[in-house]
């Protein structure tokens, strides 16, 4: 195949003769190909429509709008951006004359979907406002932001919506608030609206970026760059800022739902004596016995507590110093573990050598017990086969230090 | 018979990981040992996360008061325990070399915590060329 020739911004029609077929990828005329016996058909309907598609609507996909999508969807049949203003496609059409002889004539689709079967719609408006004030700030016939139209990468596909990812900015707060003014994780996730375990993924990936640029490495920039230009994102709303005033942070997803488990999954029919106090625990107890009350298990039980202590009729006082109580307990227990974490390090004898420390850790050999064969004992056991073969011993790390 | 410290190999194909033991020379040896002093993990750790300058580490779990105790006895350590055994001081060191390594990696660290010396030795450099000798030839011994 000869290699495809990549032609430059000016428009196809004006440099190919308009009167024959636009083609921008020359073709050499050839009866056959080497490796196959039938003929290679020039000219067909398919590869015709085909190279039409290419210099017509698909142009448009060629080329992404800066801090949009860039999705099927978002354009009509004949190339047009179905959300843009008239003013919009004008100065558009303006920079590529001459491509869009077709288009003209063409009435722009109003905005059909706003909304409809969204359950978001409270998230997907505030996002919308957001945009929108950008837009006015830019211009009149500045671009609208997406909507739920724009956001479905397969035209086909209807119900595939592509979700937003946290935008730089975003992802940078979360960092700070957790790294410099020592918010808990849970405290970040419920101030941004992002779940507990994408926040330690965000403080996570952060610092090992920080430590990345510390080191000198290179960054692939422009790569997440490209990539997050054209994806939604949830914006950042930064709350010190004057414009920002008494703005509410977008919430980039759910973060207390309850995760499903296992042992839930099945139907339960419990017969219950009327006279008994049935509880969401015996409920938990009624699928499995080990299995914790939906009130443990989701994500922020704090924030139910908190909503008892509106609903008991306390005062905002003593809801503030209760709130305080729980987190001086949190910050003392966390406070212990690092101070214990900290004695365990100064505790071990570190000998650099020339490509790496010797780390020495100092234990009594009396852990292994009187019949040497306690696990708590160190080093491998006499005896008796590894069991890593065994049934019920998981292989994959359970846990990941961070 | 010779009480000897040595290791034990244990672990899978290629991830070695050792018993320090205390064992009868003459024994096999993976035989079980006289007593377990410890282990030794020779495949190196990438550095914790968050310590951005942290190098790799290797982890030795030693009974560091046992090993003391049958050294006094007369326990014969191996090249390879005794090298072990000489990092936290319990013998000698055998050869000389890793103490020169550790005074190298001591003077590169303090070498590199020194900020911009590209600066300090280009300010430096005519006093030095009048003094006709190079810079940084006095570190390298």
């Amino acid at each position: 195949m000869p290699p495809r020739l990549r032609t430059t911004n000016v428009p196809c029609t004006l440099t190919c003769c308009p009167s024959v077929r636009s083609q921008c990828i020359t073709q050499p005329s050839r009866t056959s190909r080497q490796f196959s016996q039938t003929s290679c058909q020039q000219v067909t309907l398919r590869r015709r429509k085909f190279y039409d598609w290419l210099n017509g609507p698909g142009l448009a996909l060629k080329e992404p709008i800066p801090g949009s999508t860039n999705y099927l969807g978002a354009y009509d049949r004949y190339g047009n951006l179905v959300r843009a203003s008239p003013g919009w496609q004008r100065r558009k059409a303006g920079e590529q004359q001459g491509q869009s002889a077709e288009q003209e004539g063409e009435e722009k689709k109003e905005e059909a979907a706003e909304g409809q079967e969204s359950p978001d719609e409270l998230e997907m408006a505030a996002r919308r406002t957001e945009q929108a004030k950008k837009a006015e700030q830019a211009g009149g016939d500045a671009l609208p932001p997406e909507t739920v139209e724009d956001l479905r990468p397969f035209p086909l596909n209807k119900h595939f919506r592509s979700q937003p990812v946290l935008s730089e900015g975003l992802r940078e707060a979360i960092y700070q608030r957790v790294k410099r003014d020592g918010a808990t994780v849970s405290l970040a996730s419920v101030e941004f609206g992002v779940s507990n375990e994408r926040v330690g993924a965000v403080v996570r990936l952060k610092q090992m970026e920080k430590e990345w640029i510390a080191q000198g490495k290179t960054l692939a920039a422009p790569y997440s760059k490209a990539v997050l230009d054209m994806l939604p994102t949830t914006p950042y709303v930064d709350p010190n800022r004057p414009e920002n005033k008494g703005k509410r942070p977008i919430t980039h997803e759910p973060i207390n739902d309850l995760p499903v488990h296992a042992a839930t999954r099945q139907q339960l029919f419990v017969p219950v004596a009327e006279s008994r106090h049935f509880t969401r625990v015996d409920a938990g107890k009624a699928f499995d016995n080990t299995l914790l009350p939906a009130d443990d298990r989701i994500p922020h039980p704090e924030l139910v507590q908190a909503e008892r202590e509106l609903a008991s009729g306390l005062s905002f006082e003593e809801r503030k110093k209760l709130a305080e109580e729980r987190l001086a307990a949190e910050q003392a227990r966390k406070a212990q573990e690092e101070a214990r974490l900290k004695a365990e390090d100064a505790a071990l004898k570190k000998v650099p050598q020339r490509r790496w420390d010797f780390v020495f850790q100092d234990f009594s050999i009396e852990t292994v017990g009187k019949s040497e064969r306690s696990l708590e004992g160190v080093g491998w056991r006499y005896g008796f086969p590894h069991e890593d073969r065994k049934k019920g011993h998981v292989k994959i790390p359970t846990k990941v230090e961070a | 018979m010779v009480v000897r410290i040595r290791l034990a190999r244990f672990g899978k194909k290629h991830a070695p990981f050792y018993n320090i033991v205390v064992a009868h020379a003459r024994t096999a040896r993976n035989s079980k040992p006289l007593e377990v002093l410890g282990t030794y993990d020779p495949s190196p750790k990438p550095p914790k996360p968050g310590d951005t300058y942290g190098r790799p580490w290797k982890e030795v779990k030693l009974d560091i008061s046992r090993a003391r105790y049958w050294v006094g006895v007369g326990a014969q350590p191996s090249d390879t325990a005794w090298r072990l055994l000489s990092m936290i001081g319990i013998l000698e060191p055998q050869y000389r070399v890793l103490q020169r390594q550790g005074q190298v990696v001591k003077a590169n660290t303090a070498a590199k915590s020194i900020i911009s010396p590209s600066k300090a030795t280009s300010g430096l450099s005519d006093a030095v060329e009048a003094s006709g000798r190079p810079v940084g030839e006095d570190e390298s011994g």
